[in-house]
């Protein structure tokens, strides 16, 4: 775990779930698997404090826990989860856009309460809803709508039933229980429930007449299906600005006839046939059949790969490349990057490196076109700070440095984990500024 | 090689003309001071992006952001400490903490999570007490022999007397270190003697500081049973 | 015997002039053998004369073969009055001064060839200088080394650094203006492109503007004082690429012309700028010093507080 990334985590920790937590997680992350007792001793705080907050953070999807052969149940911060916990108001916005203001305070219910039971949240919903609307003066609605819109998230993936941690754990699920993870039970079933993995045992103990009829499956949001999600608006707008807007809309076609069929961390899309795609537009984009395969040949031809055509049956067979795609708008960031932190001449130097490899100093200004002073320097400050890497390959034994050349290159990955980790950084900086400025204006 | 060492000459293993120095041109100037600690920036940040999903982005944020601070989830350090026990204390503090109580589902979380809520009173500086909860510990863990009691009882007067904070969870954490057994489920038995989840926190300073008076006093709410009371109370006046 | 004594100075005459025409006939040269060959009533005494007068008159020029063989060339008559009055050292040096081309050779070189002293190969230097036959040129590579070429002629690019460089200096405003002139035309020409055309394959496609194109347009705005030619301009096309202005295409010519033509145009960026740089972060020079609780950090950066106008 990087420094970068620790300093993150106790930034977000610190904002949402207090001190306590903040000091738990801390130590757990640098220890990673760890048991209560432990926890308990080597922080020195009392172990009631430290049961709260685990089972807080276990609700919360935080920290996971799972049984060891022993017998002892280890507990470890899931950092991903607690790092994305930041993206949470883009998750609310985007079912908002895409599902309207019930799926909105759905998914902000259940990301409030970490794992919630579906007619739980349906209910609080239902009723936060009927608040604003009689308050406004309109007719309640009943919890029928809301209930649609649940599975309307379930069925597009952006919500999935929690797995038992006692029970099951996350890697045993294969390929037909993932199915099982995003049926939604009918609103007001009582009596018999189906048997599903997630169900706990003692159902006949439970058949209380007020307890709910999905007793004991448990929803949260799909992290990753939102990713999925940011991930084809990103493409999509890069398309947008580098063609136009039409050619967008097909790519959004495109990327959502694939969104539920292929695994988010493919390559490439499954292939898509042109007839498909073309019936899959939406009509009032007003694009014909002409445009359409013309706007798939630019699309194709773009310097950015994100489609391309892998044959020509069904009239042509198009895939998105999800990974060359990725890699021209990390490229794109990296450039900006250096664009705004050097300036546009030091971009022009990055940019030869970058499409030629590995250059001497003099090939470099004389590409660039750069007055060779000038060069230097420019070139020499982004060696210094470590965006430009330096091979040396000496044509003697006694590597002397007039008979060796230096040739310079730019290590693409290295530099991308390098940024992110300033992003980390930035990130948390601007956290604990915000709060002390609060703090001190209070 | 030159330069190597050879005198205080001028002359470098390197090509000087290549730095961008020509021969005899004025070497930059030197630095007498050190480096400022915030140097002027060259590249002022660009302007952030400011439309309108950002606008409501951030106001999403600010809202989540207040209720969760606000839910059962967020746990502050240390509860707010009390230099003088106050009367009104017990009407200010019960009412925040008793919002949304967050109970969760016990089949899905390991047991040793779970915080039994204690019938006995908080112990007090009276050895009497000890001797008390030592039978109840006693009653759930048959497998301790005597002479381990004795040890138990000799080291806990000792941090009795230097006033170490929660000695229930001491005698807790004693017992399960002495114990062959590491299963973690056993520590079961010690949730007896555990703090409440519900209502205050007392912390043990606080406790040894005060007389027993307001704390016999006044009821401390739904969970404090009188059933052993006054057996583990202070001297009854 | 008396024929053959008066006919002596006619035929070395005679000798003379067939060894003329035959140069004339052979301009890359012909050797001794060859002479023999054609007049082998002539002894080689009377050659060798013959040869001899010539060469001293400038008329032929000896020079040895790749083989090894000696060849005698005809000397063509404009530079003949050049050299005329110089000694033969200078004609020598003069000579491989020519041979050198527009390129032009260095000192020490034209040393090597002529085997003679330093001090002598100045002074001679100077003097065809001084006669304006020769001049010195700076070399761009190496600023200290002076190469020597025939007065008339044009320096080779390699030597001047070519269209980009005057007097020694790179001229990087020369070079700005003409990449912003490039980059205008680029950007007029997609625009006329989409308004035109409806359809976006025909809208890409005259968008895109050969290099030939860009350089009719530039030579035509007549802000270069120096001929530029369509190299000089996909130089200055590509530092517009790798300034990420522009994207190239090369399309292989049909018909007339079969060099392929490289096609440029003008691209739009993919993203607006990335997130990082629009916070002081981003380009905080002691970025690797913060951290909270030191000198530099988020409470007490003076950046942010600049930033968020505090």
């Amino acid at each position: 775990m990087s420094k970068c990334r620790t300093y993150l985590c106790k930034a977000v920790l610190k904002e949402h779930f207090g001190d306590l937590a903040e000091k738990i997680c801390l130590y757990m992350i640098n220890k990673g698997c760890c048991h209560l007792r432990q926890i308990a001793s080597e922080t020195e705080l009392p172990l009631d404090k430290v049961r709260k907050v685990l089972t807080a953070l276990i609700q919360q999807n935080v920290i996971k826990f799972e049984k060891t052969k022993r017998g002892v149940v280890e507990y470890f911060v899931d950092i991903d989860v607690l790092l994305w916990r930041h993206r949470i108001p883009k998750f609310i916005h985007c079912a908002k856009s895409l599902y309207g203001d019930a799926a909105e305070l759905l998914v902000e219910d259940i990301v409030y309460h970490g794992q919630i039971m579906m007619s739980k949240a349906v209910d609080n919903v239902t009723s936060k809803l009927n608040e604003a609307l009689e308050n406004a003066g309109h007719q309640k609605i009943g919890s029928s709508i809301v209930h649609d819109k649940f599975s309307l998230l379930a069925g597009s993936h952006f919500i999935r039933q929690c797995i038992n941690g006692m029970e099951t754990s996350e890697e045993e699920l294969d390929e037909r229980d993932q199915s099982t993870l995003y049926r939604v039970p009918p609103l007001h079933s009582t009596g018999k429930r189906k048997r599903s993995i997630d169900d706990s045992e003692q159902p006949a103990k439970r058949q209380k007449t007020d307890a709910p009829g999905d007793d004991g499956i448990y929803w949260k949001i799909n992290s990753r299906r939102f990713h999925q999600y940011f991930r084809d608006q990103m493409f999509i707008k890069a398309i947008s600005n580098r063609i136009d807007k039409r050619a967008s809309t097909i790519l959004q076609t495109m990327l959502r006839l694939s969104e539920v069929k292929t695994d988010d961390l493919c390559f490439t899309t499954q292939p898509l046939s042109f007839t498909e795609i073309f019936q899959a537009i939406p009509l009032d984009a007003g694009i014909t059949r002409n445009l359409c395969e013309q706007y798939l040949t630019l699309m194709v031809d773009d310097s950015t790969n994100l489609v391309s055509k892998i044959g020509e049956s069904g009239g042509g067979m198009f895939v998105v490349n999800i990974m060359k795609g990725l890699t021209s708008l990390c490229k794109a960031h990296l450039e900006s990057v250096v664009q705004e932190r050097f300036g546009s001449k030091s971009l022009r130097i990055f940019k030869v490196l970058l499409l030629k490899e590995h250059l001497e100093q003099k090939q470099i200004e004389e590409m660039a076109m750069i007055p060779s002073k000038e060069a230097k320097e420019l070139l020499y400050n982004m060696f210094a700070q470590k965006f430009v890497s330096v091979t040396e390959i000496s044509k003697t034994a006694d590597h002397a440095p007039a008979r060796t050349f230096y040739f310079f290159r730019v290590h693409m990955d290295q530099l991308a984990r390098n940024i992110l980790e300033n992003c980390y950084k930035a990130l948390a900086n601007a956290m604990v500024k915000r709060e002390a400025e609060t703090i001190e204006h209070q | 090689m030159a330069g190597r060492g050879r005198g205080r000459g001028k002359t470098v293993s390197f090509d000087v003309q290549a730095l961008g120095f020509g021969r005899g041109e004025a070497l930059p100037a030197a630095n007498f001071q050190p480096p400022p600690l915030f140097p002027t920036q060259e590249f002022k940040p660009i302007p952030l992006d400011q439309n309108e999903d950002n606008a409501y982005l951030l106001a999403l944020k600010q809202e989540f952001v207040a209720a969760i601070r606000k839910s059962p989830y967020y746990l502050k350090l240390d509860d707010r400490k009390r230099d003088i026990e106050r009367y009104s204390d017990k009407y200010q503090l019960s009412s925040t903490d008793s919002s949304e109580a967050f109970e969760p589902d016990w089949r899905r979380l390991p047991s040793e999570l779970k915080i039994k809520k204690r019938k006995n009173r908080k112990v007090s500086a009276i050895k009497p007490n000890l001797v008390a909860r030592k039978k109840n510990a006693v009653k759930t863990e048959p497998d301790i022999d005597e002479k381990e009691i004795a040890k138990t009882l000799e080291s806990l007067e000792k941090r009795e007397e230097t006033g170490v904070v929660d000695g229930e969870e001491m005698i807790g954490v004693k017992i399960e270190q002495e114990d062959d057994d590491d299963d973690e489920n056993k520590a079961g038995g010690d949730d007896d003697n555990e703090e409440d989840i519900e209502g205050e926190y007392y912390d043990e300073d606080d406790l040894e500081e005060e007389t027993d008076y307001a704390f016999n006093y006044f009821d401390n709410g739904e969970a404090y049973g009188d059933d052993d009371g006054d057996d583990d109370e202070g001297p009854v006046y | 015997m008396a024929a053959n004594v008066k006919q002596e100075p006619v035929e070395d005459t005679d000798l003379e002039t067939r060894v003329l025409l035959m140069c004339h006939q052979n301009p890359e040269g012909i050797t001794d053998a060859l002479i023999q060959e054609d007049m082998p009533h002539f002894d080689v005494k009377q050659r060798v004369t013959a040869i001899n007068r010539l060469l001293s008159t400038g008329r032929i020029d000896l020079l040895k073969s790749s083989s090894g063989k000696l060849i005698y060339k005809l000397k063509d008559s404009s530079s003949q009055d050049a050299v005329k009055g110089s000694d033969q050292q200078e004609k020598v040096v003069y000579q491989i001064i020519k041979d050198a081309g527009n390129k032009g050779i260095w000192i020490r070189d034209i040393r090597f060839k002529c085997n003679l002293l330093l001090t002598q190969v100045n002074k001679i230097l100077k003097n065809l200088e001084s006669k304006k036959l020769i001049k010195a040129v700076k070399s761009v590579a190496a600023s200290k080394k002076k190469v020597y070429m025939l007065y008339n002629l044009e320096p080779d690019r390699t030597v001047t650094g070519g269209a980009w460089y005057s007097d020694q200096d790179f001229e990087s405003e020369f070079v700005e203006v003409l990449n912003q002139q490039c980059f205008k035309y680029l950007v007029q020409k997609a625009e006329a492109a989409k308004e035109t055309k409806v359809d976006p394959i025909a809208q890409r496609n005259s968008s895109y503007a050969s290099s030939h194109d860009v350089w009719k347009y530039i030579s035509e705005l007549g802000i270069s004082k120096v001929q530029l030619s369509v190299e000089d301009i996909e130089t200055i096309l590509d530092t517009l690429i790798y300034d990420g202005k522009c994207e190239r295409s090369i399309v292989v010519g049909a018909g007339d012309s079969d060099k392929s033509k490289k096609l440029y145009r003008a691209i739009n960026p993919v993203i607006q700028s990335t997130g990082l740089m629009r916070m002081p972060c981003g380009s905080c020079p002691v970025f690797h010093n913060c951290y909270e609780g030191g000198a530099v950090s988020p409470t007490t950066c003076i950046y942010m507080k600049d930033w968020l106008q505090l």
